[in-house]
């Protein structure tokens, strides 16, 4: 058998497996009612603007229920399957509640069912990932296919990054092909977790005065853009809310270096400190379009607008980095190891038993260790012991995120040789 | 190396530029502390609030679960950022009319305009009860207000209160004599530190009612019929236990964090950039 087929066969096995026993109740559990939502023509930002208003009404506070706050597109990967799953288990209801800081309900056995169904579109982006990076370098795709990191985020968390970065990977080689409207469309499709929009000033700079070439790829972005036109025109007011709203007024924090302002107990300046960061993001993507967007190849330009945003922006989610890593991985000049710093942050900003609910719930006895686990965690977490690591973590992360980008945009005037930490250690070794 | 000067020299002041960023952010924790946080209520998580003034500290509606409504804590002068809980109101185990003030009501919460007082608004058809919170510099004021009579019976509780109106054993829930003062000496578990704290009732209520717990008492109940009741709280921790690590002292530790990483940063990038230097140059040869 082909060695790709082999590799790809191989992070398929390894995440169905996993699949059907973690999740993150909070994520999952936001897809699996969104897809109930959308299966049976809801509006999806209705109910979270609902919960919305209702927060706000009842604290006085400019707070945000984190429910769906995508893309519409996105909930159509997620809803074929959930309509399998209701074609097999019916219709009931198995994955009640969960949103923070709320624990699920969970129906047994259909619960794991569900959980399984819905992570299929997530595995099939990591495996055509996989397949694609392959098809460069077999070492590059192994690295792929069995970082603990990705694996986690996709088949534990049940976060679906790897579906932006499948496209992300498409829409670059698509474009490398001067398959333009098919890039476009990839782009679109990529920018269902909005952090890649930052990548639209970058491909408008490289095709500027190819104007044909600009109208194709502009004409396959604008094709994802029609669901999100028609809720501009159906419920403007809600749709705008959610997605701009929330998305535009997040407070500041993640794996980064503004996590500090979790130990700051003041929404209002947390909100208003929060736009440092949204101001030197635009600025940084900006100069880098502009001086370093049609001088760099297109695989470094792509790198160094994401690791901008990573680097300045103002929210960093401990998944954020699987969007990336496969165009890290084909860059000479990127070190990928930084997944390190993300995945260990994982554990120190949730419970590791918080992924294990859907064992866990199955037996009185383990639901009982649940909580006692928990009574210690709240406690390390309220004095603050989590803190001093988390922060640390952040900080290390970004000066990564910063190392890797600075490697990135010296490749205009650098060496032909790459520049890895890897590699450097290796010499080391020597 | 064949890069340029300028590229280089341009790489190392971003470098130094996002150095000096980062560690400049990690004062802010410790401006806002010192400067923002005091004597004002403020909102933070999914609808908690909290005020910090020189003495007192008061968390209103916990962002994990709720409870605390409000729980007074009391900064011992030995170490200002301890925070000895002294009192908590009890919503989860407080009724008004029979109705429990958790589960039954409908609650906003709004700051004043000018960030001192706190009003939580419960709702239900017919029944429309205030409580506002106000601190002054040496008690914390939880007044309840409400648009008729009511039949009110609110919890407090203390983890534990080693005597109460001078009885300091029961073998049982006991009613004690009602007057308008009920004053408790705590010991608390935490910190080892030792106190007493007084409850001012603004009217002689109908019933008050000690519940025994291990060596003391981890409640104390107050009934009262009428459409107002202010309790007045105060304490002080008599004898200072351990001075422990404190959440509220994150603010000053997270600079020290921020340099000791960019130095770590710094010191490993030279040393790979040295090894890196070195590189080209040997193979050259």
């Amino acid at each position: 058998m082909d060695k790709r087929i082999k590799i790809a066969l191989a992070a398929l096995v390894v995440r169905l497996v996993i699949a059907p026993f973690f999740m993150h109740a909070g994520d999952l559990g936001t897809i699996y009612e969104s897809s109930a939502i959308a299966l049976h023509g809801g509006n999806l930002y209705s109910f979270v603007y609902q919960q919305t208003v209702q927060m706000q009404q009842a604290t006085g506070l400019p707070i945000f229920f984190e429910g769906y706050a995508y893309h519409p597109l996105l909930i159509y990967f997620f809803v074929p399957f959930y309509w399998l799953y209701t074609v097999i288990a019916g219709p009931g209801l198995v994955i009640i509640g969960g949103h923070f800081p709320n624990l699920p309900v969970l129906v047994y056995p259909w619960a794991l069912v569900a959980i399984f169904m819905l992570k299929i579109p997530i595995i099939l982006a990591d495996v055509v990932v996989v397949y694609l990076l392959a098809g460069f370098d077999v070492r590059k795709a192994e690295f792929y296919a069995f970082c603990p990191y990705v694996i986690f985020i996709s088949v534990v968390w049940g976060m679906f990054d790897a579906i932006v970065a499948v496209f992300l990977l498409i829409s670059y080689l698509t474009f490398r092909k001067n398959s333009y409207a098919l890039s476009g469309f990839t782009y679109g499709l990529s920018t269902m977790k909005l952090y890649t929009i930052v990548l639209v000033p970058l491909f408008i700079v490289r095709l500027w005065r190819q104007w044909k070439a600009l109208g194709e790829f502009l004409l396959g972005f604008f094709v994802t853009l029609i669901p999100v036109a028609y809720y501009m025109i159906v419920s403007p007011v809600v749709f705008w809310n959610v997605l701009v709203g929330f998305q535009g007024s997040r407070v500041m924090g993640g794996v980064n270096l503004y996590n500090f302002v979790w130990i700051i107990p003041d929404v209002q300046f947390d909100l208003q400190i929060s736009k440092l960061p949204t101001i030197l993001l635009i600025l940084s993507v900006l100069a880098i379009v502009l001086l370093y967007g049609r001088r760099l190849p297109l695989l470094e330009a792509i790198l160094a607008v994401m690791l901008a945003s990573f680097v300045f922006g103002a929210v960093l989610n401990e998944q954020f980095l699987v969007s990336i890593l496969p165009l890290m991985l084909l860059c000479k000049r990127c070190d990928a190891r930084i997944w390190v710093a993300p995945f260990i942050f994982i554990f120190l900003r949730s419970a590791f038993y918080y992924f294990a609910i859907p064992i866990l719930w199955t037996s009185p006895y383990f639901y009982d260790l649940y909580f006692q686990a928990d009574t210690v965690w709240k406690y390390i977490q309220t004095v603050g012991y989590l803190m001093i690591p988390i922060y640390a973590v952040g900080i290390a992360f970004s000066l990564l995120l910063l190392w890797n980008l600075i490697q990135v945009l010296t490749t205009v005037d650098g060496p032909t040789a790459p520049r890895t930490l890897s590699r450097v250690i290796r010499m080391r070794r020597k | 190396m064949h890069w340029s000067l300028d590229s280089r020299l341009r790489m190392k002041v971003l470098t130094v530029l996002f150095i000096v960023y980062v560690i400049v952010l990690s004062f802010i924790p410790l401006v806002h502390q010192m400067f923002v946080a005091q004597s004002s209520w403020l909102g933070y998580g999914t609808g908690a609030y909290a005020y910090q003034s020189p003495s007192y500290f008061v968390l209103f509606n916990d962002p994990y679960d709720g409870s605390s409504k409000p729980n007074i804590h009391v900064n011992p002068s030995s170490a200002p950022n301890d925070r000895i809980s002294i009192l908590e109101f009890s919503d989860w185990t407080s009724y008004v009319d029979g109705f429990n003030l958790f589960n039954d009501f409908n609650v906003t919460i709004r700051a004043s305009v000018d960030g001192k007082v706190l009003d939580a608004t419960y709702t239900r058809p017919g029944l429309t009860l205030h409580k506002l919170i106000d601190l002054s510099s040496d008690s914390v004021e939880v007044k309840m207000i409400a648009n008729k009579e009511i039949n009110a019976h609110i919890e407090l509780w203390k983890w534990v209160m080693t005597s109460v109106n001078t009885i300091s054993t029961a073998s049982k829930p006991t009613v004690i004599p009602t007057s308008t003062s009920i004053n408790f000496t705590f010991d608390d578990q935490s910190l080892n530190a030792i106190g007493e704290g007084q409850i001012i009732l603004s009217r002689i209520p109908t019933q008050i009612e000690i519940w025994p717990f291990e060596d003391g008492f981890n409640r104390v109940t107050v009934d009262f019929i009428n459409s107002e009741m202010t309790f007045t709280v105060s304490g002080s921790i008599t004898q200072p236990g351990q001075v422990n690590w404190n959440y509220a002292d994150l603010p000053y530790v997270l600079p020290i964090i921020a340099i000791i990483v960019v130095t770590s940063y710094l010191l490993l990038a030279k040393r790979y950039g040295q090894e890196d230097k070195n590189r080209p140059s040997r193979t050259r040869r």
